[in-house]
């Protein structure tokens, strides 16, 4: 579903993100990115996103080789992947559904069919009673909730989150974590990166140890998957 | 093909929702860009007004010689041959003393003075329509004319109606002109408004791109919105300069009640002014194109 070999980023300014990394995630698979911050792990998602582009190396998504596309195609091919951004990217200016409703604008569904999608969207993530409530009206956590419907939405096969459990208590992260694991349980392939290991505690997915941009030698497996 | 049209359904209403939520600044742009507009419209109600008073008079080359008024009949037949004669000549209408003055008291109120005048004061006279234009010719013809016998005058009035007709073509051309500079002066009111939108956008913009907007799906409603700015405005502008005008025309009727009936202010026709709508609503679609594609290089696409 996902695959990367030998990528490089490098911004302009000479930082390198990423280096040499290879690795795939199989469909229907749930791997966790984990590192410390300024490992790379957002740079990694955004390339696998089709959101910033590699500097050298392939990258393979949906059967797509990213590096091919055109910037038109390359925004398509980002319609079918939901991502959760680390500092939500949410719109203050419309209320939560009109935030979630965003994608399916673009993308240009009936109005009945955006009604119903979003609705069945904010129900997934339990927003469906704060869908006229505008977003500074939210808590941290509903916010960050509405993000991942408004990443999900567009029922993509493919969902990265980038530290979707930042700011957020043990508890509530793993309430978010879960979440992520029902959506894979359904079929999903998920990337999730995170800087705390331990709040993926029992979650049983691959992790990918990330450090200086590099994959570490041999990835951390969970302890019963 | 469905989807396209919904996309573009939604983009539309889109701009439109944005015109309405803030309705005063609309409404301010919307009066700006009506402005711009409505100048060379009323400059051309003008233009045309003026040129129907000249369309009643002849500017074709045509020169009048009058006789002598002791002229008699015989000299007139005389020179009537010998105009018919000239080579510079196409036609020649005699117009006798007392036609001429049936003629005056017809179209005038000098009836009641003509009456009393014990003799009539008009010659005969002829209007010699002649081949050329040309200052030389004809200045040889005249004085060729004037030679003749019992000739009096020889008078080529349709001069100064050739020149206000060459005033007319040339306020056509200053029109030209100033059209194509508030054309011009719309085009980049609209785009700087459109620039202001997407600078307040930025924000959705950025995240639209994220979540997979393409370039075109960020222009869509932009360019709609530009489109309806020039179009509003446009009509606008005919509602404006249509007052204007029937103000002018009320004003123009008080001021001259007795010879008024020549001076009529023409409106635009209706399929005039929508070409005039057309043109402003392409104007705003242009400014937009422009001011899009310059803002969005500048926000440098997700790479």
């Amino acid at each position: 579903m996902i695959q990367f070999s030998a990528v490089a980023k490098r911004y302009p300014g000479g930082h390198e993100a990423l280096r040499d990394l290879t690795f795939e995630v199989q469909a229907g698979e749930m791997v966790a990115i984990t590192g410390h911050s300024g490992a790379g792990k957002s740079t990694l998602l955004k390339v696998a996103a089709g959101i910033e582009r590699a500097s050298a190396g392939t990258v393979v998504v949906h059967g797509q080789n990213l590096g091919a596309l055109g910037e038109t195609a390359l925004a398509i091919l980002r319609r079918r992947i939901g991502f959760v951004f680390q500092d939500h990217k949410l719109l203050f200016d419309r209320n939560a559904f009109a935030n979630v409703a965003l994608p399916l604008r673009i993308a240009g569904l009936t109005r009945e069919e955006i009604g119903r999608r979003v609705r069945a969207s904010l129900d997934k993530v339990g927003l469906l009673a704060r869908e006229k409530a505008m977003p500074v009206a939210l808590s941290g956590g509903e916010q960050q909730r509405l993000c991942i419907a408004r990443a999900i939405v567009n029922r993509p096969a493919i969902l990265i989150a980038d530290e979707p459990t930042g700011n957020l208590d043990s508890e509530y992260a793993r309430a978010i974590l879960d979440l992520f694991a029902s959506f894979n349980q359904v079929g999903v392939t998920v990337l999730v990166s995170t800087h705390d290991e331990a709040a993926l505690g029992r979650l049983g997915c691959r992790r990918l140890a990330l450090a200086g941009g590099a994959l570490q030698a041999a990835p951390a497996q969970a302890a019963h998957p | 093909m469905r989807v396209w049209l919904r996309m573009h359904a939604h983009a539309c209403a889109d701009s439109l929702r944005r015109l309405f939520a803030q309705p005063l600044a609309s409404t301010f742009s919307v009066i700006v860009l009506a402005v711009a507009i409505s100048l060379p419209v009323l400059a051309a109600v003008a233009l045309r007004s003026v040129g129907t008073i000249t369309a009643g008079f002849e500017t074709d080359p045509h020169v009048n010689v009058y006789l002598a008024l002791d002229a008699s009949d015989e000299d007139a037949r005389r020179v009537g041959d010998a105009l018919r004669a000239h080579r510079e000549a196409t036609s020649v209408r005699f117009v006798s003393r007392a036609q001429a003055l049936e003629e005056l008291k017809a179209t005038t109120h000098l009836a009641e003075l003509l009456a009393s005048l014990d003799r009539n004061p008009l010659p005969h006279a002829f209007t010699v329509r002649v081949r050329t234009a040309d200052r030389e010719k004809l200045d040889a013809a005249r004085a060729e004319w004037s030679r003749l016998p019992k000739v009096d005058q020889v008078v080529a009035d349709f001069e100064w109606s050739e020149r206000l007709s060459q005033w007319v073509r040339f306020g056509n051309r200053l029109l030209a002109m100033v059209a194509l500079f508030l054309g011009a002066a719309v085009a980049f009111i609209v785009g700087h408004l459109i620039r202001l939108q997407v600078v307040s956008r930025r924000e959705e913009i950025e995240v639209s791109q994220l979540i997979g907007a393409t370039a075109s799906d960020v222009r869509r409603p932009l360019l709609y919105q530009g489109l309806l700015e020039g179009a509003l405005a446009g009509a606008a502008a005919i509602a404006m300069s249509w007052a204007v005008a029937l103000w002018i025309g009320a004003e123009l009727r008080a001021l001259t009640p007795t010879y008024a009936s020549e001076i009529k202010v023409l409106f635009l026709s209706i399929p005039e002014g929508v070409v005039v709508t057309a043109a402003a609503a392409a104007l705003g679609l242009a400014g937009a194109w422009w001011a899009v594609g310059r803002q969005l290089r500048r926000f440098s696409p997700p790479r």
